[in-house]
């Protein structure tokens, strides 16, 4: 109950500011198509977000949706809400000097982690589908139509993605004693890791690269899973959990 | 596996890297009554406890708390006892009473009623958020918590440390009152004089290591057969030793213009009218007996510093 109602605000704010964002992406998308080139021109300097601008050219607002929502919004957003979630799980209570009430109470501890664990990564995933499920709505607005089903399994593969960094983030937490340490270090990460794939030449070192418009759009457009991904993601998340269960048994007040 | 209502331990140990916390520590408290564990900071007390409940893993030994064995994460043992913290943390965006229902969730239904009826008699204002509460009210407000289950065996780890005496005097009524129902209860206390009074029974912790029955009951007597004195000015070691050589292997610790003595075969009392016909010592400032910290304790009598 401590942590649970900040957990719902903060989600709630999250999903705010996904759907704020989403509605002023999808609001802008004819004046955006209307001045395409003239985008293409500005960003010639960096090939990468030139690539996504041509990805939308050709596709159109299938490939901008796919591009605001998942890639900037849902990336952007949910690496942080992944990483503010997860940090304080465990080294939040170590560090307020609350371990020893919470482990004091009568049940296991497998069962008080799981349930932390789960609540976060609700908080983490949830807003991504729901946000998605307002897509429809919002492309009326703009005369587009759009097919729920394609979306729905972009924001699967996104959550998913987001999970694996939530799961990452969760098991150093089990660790750590320092949230503010952790929320930073992984924060710094997703940051390099952004930079990284900004950069044409060591773009495919980023793990940005398992959840971009590329991979997002083969599934949306082709239905095309991209399962060694996939598999990767959920086995980190599996592997993260296990590694949380196993540092949380012995983890000492 | 113990009866119901039994601490029991064998030969329970925990290291913290070099450090070892808790030597093999075997010993059989209950059903019922109240047992105090005593020692200084850093004698284990603590460790003791967390061991019992399954907080801190031992490394080496058995345990079993009312009838279950203390295994895996101790799951079992939690389920049958209550347990109070040392350290006072707390949920401060919580009231009061939401506090307690959440340290109460899994305990059964009438725990929580109970444990705000304690709340109200500690006059704790259940609506306000515990951020706002005092120290004392804080530990209050846990051990309403930890007093309210319908348990067999309770750990309170030092319950009423920044207590008034007021409270001080309800909380170790309360104990009482538990422990004449049969409730088992190991409480831990820096306070000897307290402890004395309110527990059936006495263990002592040093360094990790529990001194044995006899030796802790010539630590009590010494306790109460010492005499700590404070001159105006320093007196000369020769002249003082030339006083307390009638008492037979009398102790003297004597640092500047302060003493403490203890005499096996005198009491403080006949210490003092020694101390008092000889002119030649100065008069004296400041005088106690009988009743000492268990630090100053074992400083005195065992010469353990920083224990």
């Amino acid at each position: 109950m401590p942590r649970r109602s900040s957990l719902v605000l903060a989600a709630l704010a999250y999903t705010l500011l996904l759907e704020g964002m989403l509605v002023a992406a999808v609001l802008l998308w004819p004046e955006f198509a209307e001045n395409l080139n003239a985008f293409r021109s500005m960003t010639r300097a960096i090939p990468i977000a030139s690539d996504m601008l041509g990805e939308i050219e050709d596709k159109g607002f299938v490939a901008y949706v796919i591009g605001q929502h998942f890639f900037k919004g849902a990336n952007a957003l949910g690496v942080a809400a992944a990483v503010l979630f997860a940090a304080p799980a465990v080294a939040g209570e170590v560090q307020r000097g609350t371990l020893e009430l919470w482990l004091a109470r009568p049940f296991s501890r497998r069962r008080m982690l799981v349930e932390r664990w789960l609540a976060g990564a609700l908080a983490t995933t949830l807003p991504v589908f729901l946000t998605t499920l307002t897509l429809p709505f919002l492309a009326a607005r703009v005369d587009e139509e759009l097919v729920l089903g394609p979306y729905l399994a972009c924001a699967a593969h996104q959550a998913l993605f987001l999970l694996a960094l939530y799961a990452l983030t969760f098991l150093g937490s089990c660790a750590e004693s320092n949230p503010t340490r952790l929320t930073l270090a992984f924060l710094f990460f997703s940051v390099v890791q952004f930079s990284l794939y900004m950069v044409k030449t060591v773009t495919h070192y980023s793990l940005f690269r398992l959840s971009d418009m590329r991979v997002l759009l083969a599934l949306a457009e082709d239905g095309e899973w991209n399962a060694p991904i996939l598999v990767g993601l959920a086995l980190t998340v599996l592997g993260s959990l296990a590694g949380s269960l196993a540092l949380f048994a012995r983890r000492t007040p | 596996m113990s009866a119901p209502g039994v601490i029991a331990c064998m030969g329970l140990t925990r290291r913290f890297g070099a450090h070892v916390a808790l030597q093999p520590l075997s010993v059989e408290i209950g059903p019922g009554g109240i047992t105090a564990l005593l020692g200084p900071n850093g004698s284990g007390k603590s460790t003791f406890l967390r061991l019992l409940l399954g907080l801190v893993r031992p490394d080496a030994g058995t345990a079993s708390l009312d009838g279950a064995q203390l295994a895996g994460d101790g799951l079992a043992v939690r389920r049958r006892t209550t347990y109070l913290a040392g350290e006072i943390h707390v949920y401060g965006e919580l009231s009061g009473d939401e506090h307690l229902a959440w340290c109460l969730a899994g305990r059964d239904a009438r725990a929580l009623p109970r444990a705000r009826t304690l709340a109200r008699d500690f006059e704790l204002p259940l609506e306000r958020r515990v951020r706002t509460y005092s120290h004392g009210m804080k530990r209050q407000l846990l051990l309403a918590a930890a007093l309210a289950p319908e348990v067999r065996v309770r750990i309170l780890d030092e319950p009423t440390e920044g207590l008034d005496p007021t409270r001080r005097a309800q909380v170790l009524a309360l104990l009482r009152e538990d422990a004449a129902r049969g409730t088992t209860l190991l409480v831990s206390s820096h306070h000897l004089g307290e402890s004395e009074r309110f527990s059936g029974r006495l263990l002592f912790l040093r360094r990790g290591e529990r001194l044995d029955d006899t030796a802790a009951g010539e630590l009590m007597a010494r306790a109460r057969r010492s005499l700590r004195v404070q001159w105006e000015r320093a007196p000369e070691r020769a002249a003082l030793e030339r006083v307390l050589a009638p008492f037979e292997a009398c102790e003297l610790v004597l640092e500047d213009d302060r003493a403490r003595l203890f005499a096996p075969r005198a009491t403080p009392e006949e210490l003092l009218r020694a101390l008092l016909a000889a002119p030649e010592l100065g008069p004296l400032r400041t005088l106690s007996a009988g009743e000492a910290s268990l630090a100053d304790l074992y400083r005195e009598l065992y010469g353990v510093e920083g224990v």
